[in-house]
Formats: C-alpha cells, structure tokens, sequence
C-alpha cells in the first residue's frame, strides 16, 4: 500500500477532499495528519483542490510504500514502488 | 524536540555594514519611519589597522533593532555582480541562492503592511515584488545597500500541529542527511516513518487548531 501524509490545516484539507474522491483511495487520520492510503497509484489534480504553488508544492509530509513521479502545477502523482 | 529551558527574547541587533549611510538614513528612518534609536562614534583601535567607524541602530518593533556599521575612509570590497554590499558574487551564482538570504520584519495586519507598501513605492525603493498565499503575505524590496528586506505578515496563526510537523521534519533530515541518500524522497520516506511513530502519541495530548484566516 501507498500512504500519503498530509499535515491537517485549513489550506491542506483540499489536497485530502480531492485524493478521496478517487473511489480507490481511502483517507484516514494519524494523529493530526491525513493518511490517503491506496494499492495503486494516488493522482490529486491540482487545479481541482484550488491550491496556490505556496501551499500545493509544501503540502506533502510523508510517503510510504510509494514515490512521487510527479509534482507539478498539474497534479501530484504517487506511485507504488 | 528539546527540554532545555528557553530564555532569550527576540533580536536584541543584527549587525550589517554600510558603505551609504546616507542612503541607509534615508531609507530605513526617512521612508520606513524607523527611529535611531542608539549610536556609538569608535575611534578604530585593536591590533588591526581598524577604520574609526559609526554604529548605528534602527528600531524594527518590539525592541529589537537593526544596526549597521559605518567605516571611515572605506570602499566596496570587489568580488562579483551579484549580491549586496557584504556579500558579493559571480555571475555563474544562481539567484535563488543569492537571494536566500534576508532579514524579514513582521507587522500585525494587512492594514500595516500596505502602509509600508505606500511609503516604499513613494521612495527610491519600490516593492519590487508582493506575495500572498494562504498563510502569508509578504512585500520585499532591496536597500540601498543590496540587503533583501521583506515585511511579512501572518494570514493566520501557526497551529500547534505545525510546530509537531516541523520537528518531526527536522528530526527527518538529520538523519538523512547522516546517510547515503540526500534527497527529497528520502526525507519524506524517513518522515512517513516519525509521522507513524509519534503524531498518534501527539494527538492524545494535544487538540489540533482549525484557525480562521485573518
């Protein structure tokens, strides 16, 4: 399983709402972060969370079981590794 | 994390030198509007062939100041196109880098730091660049003397979960910069690791802050 982390402040919870509405991937909590845990890969589009580059590329605190591929002004990309 | 007992408070000074005192008048005290506060003549002394020199203090709020040093009968040292008066370097340094290093001063509303943003774009010193994102906003400009000088102001407090983040960021990159892989990746490999092993044990003690945006 991929496990991305994601601190839980008022910017960030977007990045989590969109993660979740894939309908493979599951968002839990850790302590005071999300969790977004998939099999497979985990796709968030950036333009649909409305995050601005500041908050869009400092939003990830921790990957397990996965790499990030991708990280752009489009989508942030995790893939099983 | 760390028990050791906090005791200092704030900048007392940070110290720059001028070749311009002119220039460092009129832009701190005269545009700004920050006070002189303290001043000190020195005859150059010491068993270096030291220049006589003014030391002389603004103040930034809060007591704290920012000072610089005057030297008689001195001139830019050359060493390059970039940077400021201190630091000088090749064109071969990226920006990014030479960039990096600025004294930011913090002010309480959007309401102040546009204030600053009037008396600046009044002066020889515009702002030369302004940003807001979802948890600051910041004007910057450059001295007289080549110092990056940002204002900055807080859209909203710091939670106490982010202090947790940081140390647990913090905690992750010195053990991966102990190691083979220096990376991004590695970082947040090794923080996912912190994150499972101490933000359960955090959460049941402390309650994480859903601030409102000032």
């Amino acid at each position: 399983m991929t496990t991305l982390y994601v601190l839980d402040v008022p910017e960030n919870k977007p990045v989590a709402e969109v993660a979740g509405r894939d309908p493979s991937v599951a968002v839990d909590s850790v302590g005071p972060y999300f969790a977004i845990v998939a099999a497979g890969p985990i796709v968030i589009d950036r333009r649909a969370t409305g995050c601005r580059h500041a908050v869009w590329y400092s939003s990830v605190a921790g990957v397990s079981g996965g790499r990030i591929t991708q990280h752009d002004k489009d989508a942030l990309r995790v893939e099983p590794t | 994390m760390t028990d050791l007992e906090h005791r200092v408070r704030g900048v007392d000074h940070v110290a720059y030198p001028t070749f311009d005192p002119a220039g460092t008048v009129a832009f701190y005290r005269d545009t700004l509007g920050f006070p002189v506060v303290h001043s000190i003549c020195a005859a150059g002394w010491g068993p270096e062939k030291h220049p006589d020199f003014i030391h002389f203090f603004f103040d930034i709020g809060n007591d704290d100041r920012l000072a610089f040093f005057y030297y008689f009968g001195t001139s830019p040292y050359s060493a390059g196109p970039k940077g400021d008066v201190y630091a000088r370097f090749g064109e071969d340094v990226p920006e990014w880098f030479v960039r990096s290093r600025h004294l930011a001063i913090h002010v309480d509303s959007e309401e102040a730091l546009l204030e600053y943003r009037r008396r600046l774009d009044g002066s020889a010193w515009p702002v030369e660049m302004q940003i807001q994102h979802e948890t600051i906003e910041s004007i910057y400009t450059h001295d007289p003397n080549g110092y990056m000088i940002e204002v900055t102001r807080a859209m909203r407090p710091v939670t106490p979960q982010e202090d947790l983040d940081a140390n647990l960021t913090i905690d992750a990159l010195l053990d991966v910069v102990a190691g083979d892989d220096v990376s991004m990746g590695a970082l947040l490999a090794r923080k996912a690791e912190l994150i499972v092993e101490r933000a359960p044990g955090w959460s049941a003690e402390h309650e994480p802050i859903q601030p409102s945006h000032a």
